[in-house]
């Protein structure tokens, strides 16, 4: 219960930025890895651009090369050619040498000095023979070039059949400075690319040579290859005239494993973007229930709070567990000094406290009354509380008692109230009775006071007359008739009086002598303990059968018991108790009522039964006058001792009823 | 004197015994007394003329003493009262004297001095009833006075000689001696002294001769 008491932590509201910056640093995350693959695409694009054109380079390079040293050895075989006469078994195997396929040529004509063929080899093949490029080869105009410059001049290049394409070179022969002739090499366009290019640059590459309209002439591969991948493009020359060479980058293989971890990248960090935001619905949904939760505990908590009933929770042992803000407030103690604490507890009225206990114990046994108890507490200042407690068990969640729970109502007004309303309405009693004594004696006087005031008159006229000289005796005798009528007057309303007293005398029944006194106690108490005195009855144990108006018996105890009671007004260092007491002997029923006050002196001794005596500010000095009547009426006593303790004892006895 | 001015003691009260009893003391105390059973009663019969007074119990049935006495009063008759009061009732009885009551006795009493005020109280009667008597002779005799004649009378008042009162009054001697026989002769005295005997018993001496500083 404890724990009730501790202040919730204050729930911080999560700043927006504590949701944002998981968010944040992940998108950023993806940003750069995107970046980074973007990077490492672009660096691979990069790097096989320059690869391509490392190749490109290579291959024209290469092509350059070859088409030299095929020149140069046609300029060779063409001297021994056109020089010699008959063609040597050398000069036929450097030709066969040439026309190998890797060389590029397909065939090799020599001309005389007037562009006369003479002779090639292979001499004629179909393809020569057929389609236009037959008036061109070999095309007198560039053998005239080439005689004229005086070294290797390329021609055109014109379609062959089979979608072929070719061209020519024309290498003038000079002897002695003398045109020999011209050796004219024919090369095929696709065996020069196709055939010469090594196996692992048709692989990476496609080789396409294109006019200069941009037609494609010839290929290395019939597959075409993505038009917006790499490519890089170089005039092809020799034998030039706008061919172009194109050398494409197939498309490299799927490098599976970064596509992989990239793509396990992105799935992870989705995870992690789905995991956080389900974190944050769970955790909203959490603060929504932790919010009305906490709605809900400070709503019970205004409720206990504000509550004006007391509330107090105990465990099993009697330890408070749990008080709220109106008991404190009721009994003058805060919740830290309460807490913990078993009985005795510091709010039990110290002069009632065998009476809480024995309620407590009750409480704790499990016999609370249903309709409450009314226990008195004194608040930490010193005052009285009067409270109405209810007890309830406690039973917790698992239906298991754990302690017991008490609601505490001040009933100190109401009960202040009572006993105001009870005291309002005997002082209202007592004075009635004392106008109705006052106006009776009043009324006595008077009309005593006629009778003898006319006979006072009667007598001083009489003395009057006597003192003359000659008292006529007729005239006397008149007047002491009439002296003697109002001396009966007077004695008639003594009669009267005596008469009406004797109306008010006693309606004796047989009654319990106990039960009067207890009745009487009963009365009293309250009174007693609004005074802070207590009253300690020993009744005794048998029935005290006596024949008494119970009315006027318990006058007298309510008399004997308060006269204690102001006794001990002033009595503070001594326990301020009185001892009311019954008994029996042979012959009397006897009650006693010992109080513990200031006692008696001699002189009051003398004159306490006197009517009219009093030692309080307030009194008539009837009640002991009017108590021993009542005695004396029930053929009783009642006598008084000085109390050995200090304080006085009365003693009440009647015979017992016969 | 006929009956109705005769000084009485008028006994009211409206016990039988009581009155029976006071009149025979007043009697043998030689005091004619009148008996009245209530004041109503009283009241009826009452006369402004009346001369005594009235010795009254103020518990009565009927009307009280004390209305009784102030009916008196408001009807002009200057009686004086004596009240008899009982037990408790003398707050009441004082408040009686304050309003003009000559005297309350309470009961039981003594009874010869209740004779004795209600003797004192017909002496008072019977003075003030002189006086009343006096001041209206005298007041209609000074009337008659003309203005000189009340100038020289003050003056002879204040025990001057006729020279001075000439000489202050500024007119002869034989005048002043003319004008003081006029105003003996109208105040019907002889002499100076009586003059101011006379004044006296009216209560008007103060009033027409104002002491001298």
């Amino acid at each position: 219960m404890l724990r009730r008491r501790l202040r919730p932590r204050p729930f911080a509201i999560a700043p927006a930025w504590y949701w944002r910056l998981p968010s944040l640093t992940l998108a950023l995350m993806l940003v750069i890895i995107v970046a980074l693959v973007w990077m490492t695409r672009h660096f691979d694009d990069e790097t096989q651009r320059e690869t391509l054109i490392n190749d490109v380079l290579w291959m024209e390079q290469d092509l350059r090369f070859r088409l030299d040293r095929n020149e140069e050895q046609l300029s060779q075989i063409g001297r021994a050619l056109l020089v010699g006469g008959d063609i040597s078994a050398q000069t036929n195997a450097r030709l066969a040498q040439l026309l190998k396929p890797d060389s590029g040529l397909v065939q090799i004509l020599w001309l005389a000095p007037d562009g006369q063929v003479l002779d090639g080899r292979p001499y004629a093949t179909d393809d020569v023979l057929v389609g236009e490029a037959r008036g061109a080869i070999p095309s007198s105009e560039t053998s005239r070039l080439a005689r004229a410059v005086g070294r290797g001049v390329y021609g055109p290049t014109y379609p062959v059949l089979g979608n072929n394409w070719r061209f020519n070179v024309h290498v003038p022969i000079f002897v002695d400075s003398q045109h020999a002739g011209t050796v004219v090499g024919v090369y095929s366009l696709q065996q020069l690319v196709v055939r010469e290019l090594p196996w692992w640059f048709s692989e990476r590459y496609r080789v396409s040579v294109h006019d200069p309209d941009g037609n494609e002439i010839a290929s290395k591969s019939k597959v075409e290859a993505q038009a917006s991948h790499q490519q890089y493009t170089i005039p092809f020359d020799p034998p030039g005239y706008g061919l172009t060479l194109n050398v494409t980058a197939y498309k490299a293989p799927t490098r599976w494993v970064p596509v992989l971890l990239i793509s396990a990248m992105v799935f992870f960090g989705g995870v992690i973007v789905w995991s956080l935001w389900q974190l944050r619905q769970h955790t909203m949904g959490r603060q929504a229930a932790e919010l009305a939760l906490r709605g809900e505990m400070s709503f019970r908590r205004a409720m206990e709070d504000s509550l004006l009933t007391g509330l107090r929770a105990r465990d099993m042992n009697g330890r408070v567990t749990y008080v709220n803000p109106a008991f404190c407030r009721m009994i003058g103690y805060s919740a830290a000094e309460l807490l913990g604490i078993t009985p005795p507890m510091p709010y039990w009225d110290p002069s009632e406290m065998e009476r809480t206990l024995a309620i407590h114990n009750r409480i704790l046994a499990g016999e609370a009354p249903r309709e409450g108890v009314e226990v008195r507490f004194r608040h930490k200042d010193g005052h009285a509380i009067d409270t109405l407690i209810f007890e309830a068990p406690l039973i917790d969640a698992s239906g298991e008692q754990t302690g017991w729970m008490g609601s505490f109502l001040d009933i100190t007004v109401q009960k202040r109230a009572e006993t105001m309303a009870r005291q309002q309405e005997e002082r209202l009693q007592a004075t009635s009775r004392l106008i109705t004594m006052g106006e009776m004696a009043s009324t006595l006087a008077h009309e005593l006071n006629q009778p003898l005031a006319a006979i006072s008159s009667y007598g001083s006229g009489c003395l009057n007359r006597l003192e003359e000289d000659a008292p006529n005796p007729s005239e006397l005798r008149d007047i002491i008739t009439r002296i003697t009528r109002q001396a009966r007057r007077a004695g008639a309303i003594i009669r009267r009086v005596h008469d009406f007293v004797r109306r008010s005398e006693p309606k004796c029944i047989n009654i319990d002598l106990n039960a009067v006194i207890a009745d009487a106690i009963g009365l009293i108490e309250p009174d007693a303990h609004k005074r802070g005195m207590d009253i300690d009855a020993v009744i005794f144990s048998r029935p005290l059968p006596v024949s008494a108006d119970p009315v006027m018996l318990e006058q007298v105890a309510v008399n004997l018991i308060r006269n204690g009671m102001d006794a001990m007004r002033e009595v503070r260092d001594r326990p301020r108790v009185i001892r009311v007491e019954t008994f029996g002997d042979g012959e009397m029923a006897t009650f006693r009522v010992t109080d513990h006050g200031q006692g008696i002196d001699a002189g009051a001794a003398q004159l306490i039964f006197d009517p009219f005596f009093t030692t309080k500010d307030e009194g008539m000095g009837m009640g002991l006058n009017i108590c021993r009547s009542i005695a004396e009426l029930h053929r009783g006593r009642l006598g008084f001792e000085p109390n050995p303790e200090g304080g006085t004892i009365f003693t009440f006895s009647l015979p017992y009823a016969s | 004197m006929n009956a109705d001015t005769a000084p009485l003691a008028h006994v009211v009260d409206d016990d039988e015994a009581i009155r029976d009893a006071l009149s025979w003391l007043f009697r043998t105390r030689k005091l004619p007394s009148a008996t009245w059973s209530s004041a109503e009663e009283f009241m009826a019969a009452w006369k402004p003329e009346w001369r005594g007074c009235v010795v009254m119990d103020i518990r009565m049935r009927g009307m009280s003493g004390l209305d009784c006495a102030e009916l008196l009063r408001r009807n002009g008759s200057r009686l004086p009262i004596i009240f008899i009061t009982g037990h408790g009732d003398v707050p009441m009885a004082v408040t009686a004297l304050k309003r003009g009551a000559f005297d309350f006795i309470e009961k039981p009493f003594d009874d010869n001095a209740l004779v004795d005020v209600v003797s004192s109280a017909l002496e008072e009667d019977a003075r003030l009833t002189l006086q009343r008597a006096t001041r209206e002779d005298t007041t209609a005799r000074l009337d008659q006075l003309t203005g000189r004649e009340r100038e020289v009378m003050v003056l002879i008042l204040a025990g001057k000689f006729n020279k001075v009162i000439a000489d202050e009054l500024n007119i002869s001697m034989r005048t002043v001696e003319v004008h003081r026989a006029r105003v003996f002769e109208k105040m019907g005295v002889r002499s100076a002294v009586e003059l101011a005997q006379q004044l006296t018993v009216a209560g008007l001496y103060n009033s027409v001769a104002p002491a001298e500083e």
